[in-house]
């Protein structure tokens, strides 16, 4: 489904993820599990309370060692 | 190739062994089917314990099920009407078993608040697939938004091996609202275009 104004080009990207099109099997696929990958391994449990993983994440621990 | 369509194939081969052993044995997919649901309602029971690996292995051995069934019956030559909605009825009742057993594990940990995205990013899995079956009875085709079924099933065997519950079932709630919202505007779309050539 196409948006019928022409938008920019991070909002007709943000559109087109969202109002989803695309076949599995494309690159625009894989680019979309990918993202959901990194957010679902990359994300620190704690950033969204998660009640049975135990830690920071990658992420948290990069976070954590620039504090320091 | 898409790294997507390289794990399906490699994925393929094992299956296609587990096929032609069914084939040869000559068991009805709609049998196949059904103790697909039964196996991942042990498996939501699993998730309710919080076992969550566990859990994981006997998913991936219900989902086997779930994905052989079609191809068994095509090689049976056993395709039919029911056999298509019974699949269809059926995995409703596995979605909604894992949704179960998520939404028991975290009320008994006291976690309302994942009790409500559990129960969210359900509600929204079943009106993914109500909205085209809905849909497809008005228009030709409604395939439409990312979040469908087997999306949805490898995302739980992600979050289930690694311990992701949480984020999956972000993943999950957003993109089913999105993929909900994406066939209502889809259909009304094709209905709107619809009446417009019915009056031109």
């Amino acid at each position: 489904m196409k948006p019928a104004p022409p938008l920019p080009l991070p909002l007709r990207i943000l559109w087109n993820a969202f109002f989803w099109t695309y076949e599995r099997t494309t690159w625009q696929y894989d680019l979309m599990v990918i993202a959901i990958l990194a957010f679902v391994w990359l994300t620190p449990p704690d950033w969204l309370g998660d009640p049975m993983a135990i830690g920071s994440g990658p992420v948290g621990w990069i976070v954590a060692s620039f504090r320091q | 190739m898409t790294f997507t369509g390289l794990i399906g194939r490699l994925c393929m081969y094992p299956l296609t062994l587990i096929i032609r052993a069914c084939v040869r044995l000559r068991i009805h997919p709609n049998i196949l089917t059904f103790v697909g649901v039964l196996i991942n309602i042990g498996a939501a029971w699993t998730l309710g314990l919080g076992h969550f690996v566990t859990a994981g292995v006997i998913m991936v051995v219900a989902n086997i099920f779930d994905f052989i069934d079609g191809k068994v019956a095509f090689e049976l030559k056993a395709v039919s009407a029911f056999g298509g909605f019974w699949d269809s009825v059926i995995d409703r009742f596995s979605d909604l078993a894992l949704f179960l057993g998520l939404i028991y594990l975290y009320s008994t940990l006291g976690r309302t608040d994942y009790v409500m995205v559990a129960a969210l990013a359900m509600i929204f899995s079943i009106m993914t697939s109500y909205t085209r079956a809905r849909a497809e009875s008005l228009i030709a085709k409604c395939k439409v938004g990312f979040m469908e079924r087997p999306e949805r099933i490898v995302l739980f065997m992600i979050g289930a091996f690694t311990n992701r519950m949480a984020g999956v079932l972000w993943v999950i709630l957003v993109l089913s609202v999105f993929t909900v919202a994406d066939r209502i505007i889809h259909t009304y779309r094709e209905l709107r275009e619809d009446r417009q050539e019915a009056i031109a």
